[in-house]
């Protein structure tokens, strides 16, 4: 349990990080924009530990409020073991392809965007959305179902809320 | 067929003198009707106007952030980069075999400047090249200038006819510009490079294929925020020339260069790249250019 735990909350962690360098792109035309995404990075992650400590406190309440907590926490590690059998494999497409991002040739680092970055990018929500779902397939308990629903709009809204400083500027 | 460019309806300019001229919004939506295109009514018909007139304020303030937006793809797709390792063997082969110093590059329709900032701050170019860029919009000059000062950078813009510079350019660059000029436009623009001072150039523009329409859409779709970027996108792709279009109008508008396409294919595989470039060279330049590419000149098409 605590390891499936700890995996979710690094994946998102990652993503929370990765959601502040998203909402950070394309709002500066400088040539240097190493402090402009880091800015932005450290924003995603600190607003990653804040939905990561809503999320988690809102599974706790839901333990402590079952009828049956055992069943409920082994219907819940059920669901979120096939919620990683989506989650880890989308993850390590995009590492190794990060991997690819530090070879040497013009053309192996745009392959990387052309293949992997722009269209998972675009696929990603729908990525959380079926994770989400193949995960309930296992357990399909009103309240994970409401849980996990309300948990994965809160983090697919992370990239939008990490957007809200940078929408008044023009360009920076 | 949807072919018309927003970004290029609500702007006019008078050619000879630059001065800007107001756009009647309802002229700009009836184009777009006679396409029935309604996404372009309907981001044309949400812009502010004062009497039809649309503002010319709020369309500047647009369209720096719309490039804010282009410049991301461009970055995505390492297209600084690309540009700095076409443009050193070209330097290579007119330092060898005798230019004007200095090596004046000029950036035809810069916009912000994006590909001359970049070479500036990182293509390491060598200290007898200039970087010009002009642009006919003052609101994207403006910018470009904005941004080159805050990050010190040893490049010049202008609002001008970059083929009106003077001095004229030694070498003329563009990116995603060329496929703005239709029909006789094309040749015409070659034209211009026809000049004694002249002595390469090299048009970067989309490169056509049965996928770069999806491949537009998804790519603006997925990375950029603005509706008019999204719209413009994918139109540059569909009417983007063909490389035996743009050899063709170059030979017919500036035959004193040599042409060839360069960079259509990604190697040996059947993937179209996203961009190609047309290369342009006075004849007396080209074999030290084959040299100074080394292996890369496989990427480079036949010369006409």
């Amino acid at each position: 349990m605590t390891l499936l735990i700890v995996t979710l909350y690094l994946l998102a962690v990652v993503d929370a990080t990765a959601s502040g360098y998203s909402a950070a792109a394309g709002r500066s035309a400088l040539i240097h924009k190493g402090p402009h995404y880091r800015k932005s990075m450290v924003r995603g992650f600190v607003l990653g530990q804040i939905a990561a400590a809503i999320s988690l406190s809102l599974v706790l309440w839901a333990v402590k409020t079952a009828a049956h907590p055992d069943a409920f926490c082994s219907d819940l590690a059920r669901v979120w073991t096939r919620m990683l059998q989506v989650y880890l494999p989308f993850s390590l497409i995009i590492l190794t392809a990060f991997a690819f991002r530090l070879a040497p040739s013009v053309d192996v680092r745009c392959l990387t965007s052309t293949l992997v970055f722009g269209p998972l990018a675009g696929i990603r929500p729908l990525v959380a959305i079926a994770g989400l779902l193949w995960g309930l397939w296992a357990a399909p308990r009103p309240e994970i179902i409401a849980g996990g629903a309300g948990i994965l709009l809160l983090w697919l809204s992370l990239e939008r809320v990490l957007g809200i400083p940078y929408r008044p500027k023009e360009s920076v | 067929m949807n072919d018309l460019e927003i970004s290029d309806e609500i702007l006019s300019f008078d050619p000879d003198t630059l001065e800007r001229l107001p756009v009647r919004k309802s002229a700009v939506l009836q184009k777009f009707a006679a396409q029935s295109n309604r996404r372009a009514m309907s981001i044309v018909r949400e812009m502010a106007d004062r009497n039809d007139i649309l503002d010319p304020d709020a369309v500047d303030r647009r369209l720096i952030r719309v490039h804010c937006e282009m410049q991301r793809i461009s970055e995505e797709f390492q297209h600084g980069q690309r540009v700095a390792e076409l443009l050193r063997p070209i330097l290579e082969a007119l330092r060898s075999t005798g230019v004007v110093r200095p090596i004046r590059i000029v950036d035809v329709g810069c916009g912000t400047g994006f590909v001359l900032r970049w070479l500036a701050a990182r293509g390491d170019l060598g200290n007898d090249v200039e970087l010009v860029g002009a642009d006919y919009h003052p609101a994207l000059i403006g910018e470009a200038m904005r941004l080159a000062k805050k990050e010190d950078l040893r490049v010049t813009f202008r609002v001008a006819n970059a083929f009106r510079l003077d001095p004229p350019g030694s070498f003329y660059l563009s990116t995603g510009v060329v496929h703005h000029f239709r029909g006789e436009g094309l040749p015409a623009f070659f034209r211009s490079h026809d000049r004694p001072e002249t002595r390469a150039f090299a048009h970067f523009d989309f490169l056509p294929s049965p996928m770069a329409p999806f491949g537009s859409w998804l790519f603006h779709a997925v990375r950029m925020r603005d509706p008019l970027a999204k719209h413009d996108g994918v139109v540059s792709a569909i009417r983007a020339y063909s490389g035996d279009e743009l050899v063709r109008a170059a030979g017919d508008g500036a035959p004193g260069f040599v042409r060839a396409m360069y960079s259509t294919r990604l190697g040996i595989l059947p993937i179209p790249r996203a961009f190609h470039s047309l290369v342009g060279l006075r004849p007396e330049y080209r074999e030290a250019f084959l040299r100074a590419l080394g292996p890369r000149r496989s990427r480079l098409g036949a010369w006409t």
